[in-house]
């Protein structure tokens, strides 16, 4: 009896010492580098506590810190392809997250259109705008909508859809910075830009 | 005598059973050993208890700096609970002694020297106070110009030696910068700190994407009255227009593979959502609505595509099979819910709805676990860290255009920029 308590006291005591070697968890170790121009380490004395036995996993190898200087990017300007005009017609004002034209917006249009078959070698250049409540992105498909809506009317109106260019500015042009409800309402807006070819 | 006889017969399958037992235990916590290490913190518990963590000043110039940077780190985590200076019983010159520790309830404790003033060496020490010994000792060395990210590593690998995972601490935040001029995109730290820009000019400038790699960035740029989608790979410094057609054309997002992109056109009409291959560039288009599909984002195992659609009257989140099957509608709360962004976990998406202003919000992929993480001033762009475990996004709280960060259950909300700096589209880098 006595040797068989014993034997399981020796027992736990295996366990338990098993459970001491545990290893801490190493994070990724970077390969050992040569530095043959490595100062000596000056290593703080280790005052290690009695009975413990040094974990050497613990120490790690010296890591050299390094990072990639950007060098700036040059950006390539493209020569614009017409001569642009601005201030011939009056923006057109849109409702709140919505698209369809406006009954106050139709003579406006309805004057482009007729500018527009008078002077046959130009074109029309559609800005669509939104304030700046909605998300970046979102708010640049919205402005992109505008745009087409007023493009589908002047083609309804009998102009060559070729004749009107579109594009978005979302939110990121605005033309006031306020935060009230006037600002938000002139910054939802088409706007007009003659083109004409560059060099006439 | 039998008395004796049934006494001796009831010890012995006592003993019996308390050697079966014992060989049990002892294989249990044998195998236990083999399979796992002493993990400090278990991230993934909930409840958790702050880890009362002492980080010493380092000995030699920069001494203080360096802890600063160290502690910063490690409290942004919400995993840590940095005990003040002032109550500590040992200096930082002295050697590591459990009794100066243990009774102010710290668990960890940090010490460090810093050598060099243009190049410098740094030697921390991370000291477990309960088992009063060193459990990680390690060296660094980096030009005074790299004290901070010579820090964050520092950070990262005391966090990994406490919880077992990779610290994010070294990753970066690319954003879009506003000036007079116009607009430019910029890189910093993920705690704000040295913005540079790298160089790119746009009448505007959107939407920052970074491949899986690091490597590159995706973005979309108006020249010249014409919107392209153009990539930036870090390693030439060069700009290449991937995509431009008559239209609006966003940036959407890489696969993992890092050869195929997702992004948004109206070049057939409406906002519609394409793939294409940076390759072969002929686009596939994967969405066809009459209303605005825009704002691709990827899953982290590149099967799925959260995408923000309109066909069902309003902006809502869908998600879909990486070749536009399967589509399903995934919010159902809020008129208007825009700008989502996968966790690289896979377990969330965040994106932003409106409710009065603009709030970040967090939901499972399927639909479930709708929670709102913001509330004051308009909150847009979330995007996730590496590990999924903090997120920065635009806020307009302070009164201009700001990135903040915070972490992914909403604590800890602060904007890392200089106040009065005017930025958004914020995109943490992958690593």
């Amino acid at each position: 009896m006595k040797k068989i308590a014993v034997l399981i006291l020796l027992i736990f005591g295996i366990a338990a010492i098993g459970c001491q070697q545990k290893k801490i968890v190493k994070p990724e170790q970077p390969p050992q580098q040569e530095t043959p121009s490595h100062k000596e380490q000056a290593v703080v004395p280790q005052k290690e506590s009695s009975g413990w036995e040094r974990d050497r996993t613990g120490v790690k190898p010296g890591e050299e810190i390094t990072e990639q200087t950007l060098a700036k990017v040059e950006t390539r300007e493209e020569p614009a392809r017409f001569k642009e005009e601005s201030g011939l017609f009056e923006d057109i004002y849109f409702e709140y997250d919505a698209y369809d034209i406006r009954d106050e917006a139709k003579p406006v249009l309805q004057g482009i259109a007729a500018w527009l078959l008078k002077n046959g070698k130009t074109k029309i250049l559609v800005e669509g705008h939104c304030d700046e409540r909605g998300t970046n992105e979102y708010n640049l498909a919205l402005g992109d909508r505008r745009a087409k809506a007023v493009r589908d009317y002047l083609v309804a109106l009998g102009i060559a859809s070729e004749r009107v260019q579109m594009i978005s500015y979302g939110e990121e042009k605005p033309i006031c910075a306020d935060l009230t409800d006037a600002c938000f309402a002139k910054n939802r807006r088409a706007h007009f830009v003659v083109l004409r070819e560059a060099g006439r | 005598m039998r008395r004796k006889l049934k006494v001796e017969k009831v010890t012995c399958k006592v003993f019996l059973f308390c050697f079966f037992f014992s060989l049990f235990t002892l294989y249990f916590s044998l195998f236990t050993c083999e399979a796992e290490a002493k993990v400090y913190i278990d991230i993934m518990s909930p409840g958790l208890k702050k880890m009362p963590i002492a980080i010493q000043e380092f000995s030699g110039p920069s001494g203080h700096e360096v802890p600063e940077i160290v502690r910063d780190d490690l409290e942004f985590t919400g995993l840590f609970a940095p005990i003040d200076r002032n109550a500590y019983l040992e200096n930082p010159e002295q050697p590591f002694s459990q009794k100066n520790w243990t009774p102010l309830g710290v668990e960890a404790v940090v010490k460090g020297s810093v050598r060099g003033t243009t190049e410098l060496q740094v030697t921390i020490m991370l000291y477990d106070v309960y088992e009063a010994k060193e459990i990680l000792r390690k060296e660094y060395r980096a030009g005074k110009a790299l004290l901070r990210p010579l820090s964050h590593s520092i950070a990262n690998d005391i966090y990994s030696a406490l919880t077992g995972e990779k610290g994010i601490f070294r990753s970066k935040i690319a954003f879009v910068r506003s000036e007079k001029g116009g607009k430019s995109l910029c890189s910093m730290d993920w705690d704000g700190n040295r913005i540079v820009s790298m160089g790119l000019e746009g009448n505007i400038l959107l939407a920052p994407r970074w491949s899986r790699d690091a490597k590159r960035l995706l973005y979309s740029a108006e020249r010249n009255r014409q919107w392209g989608i153009y990539l930036l790979d870090f390693t030439s410094m060069r700009e290449k227009q991937v995509f431009a057609a008559t239209g609006t054309n966003i940036a959407g997002d890489f696969f993992p593979g890092g050869s195929e992109v997702v992004f948004s056109s109206s070049k057939e009409g409406t906002p519609d959502i394409y793939r294409m291959g940076l390759d072969a560039g002929k686009p596939a288009r994967l969405t066809s609505s009459y209303g605005i599909e825009v704002s691709p984002s990827v899953s982290p195992d590149g099967q799925h595509i959260a995408f923000v659609s309109d066909k069902g009257g309003s902006p809502q989140i869908y998600l879909m099979r990486k070749d536009g099957s399967d589509v399903r509608r995934i919010t159902y709360e809020g008129s208007y819910n825009t700008s989502p962004s996968w966790s690289p976990k896979g377990d969330k998406i965040a994106f932003s709805g409106r409710t009065g202003g603009n709030q970040i919000f967090i939901i499972n992929p399927d639909g479930t676990g709708l929670a709102q993480l913001t509330g004051q001033g308009n909150n847009e762009e979330p995007s996730f860290s590496p590990d999924g475990r903090y997120i920065t996004f635009m806020s307009d709280r302070d009164g201009v255009k700001g990135i903040y960060i915070m972490r992914a259950n909403g604590e800890a909300q602060q904007r890392i920029i200089p106040k009065g700096m005017k930025a958004s589209g914020p995109r943490w880098s992958p690593n």
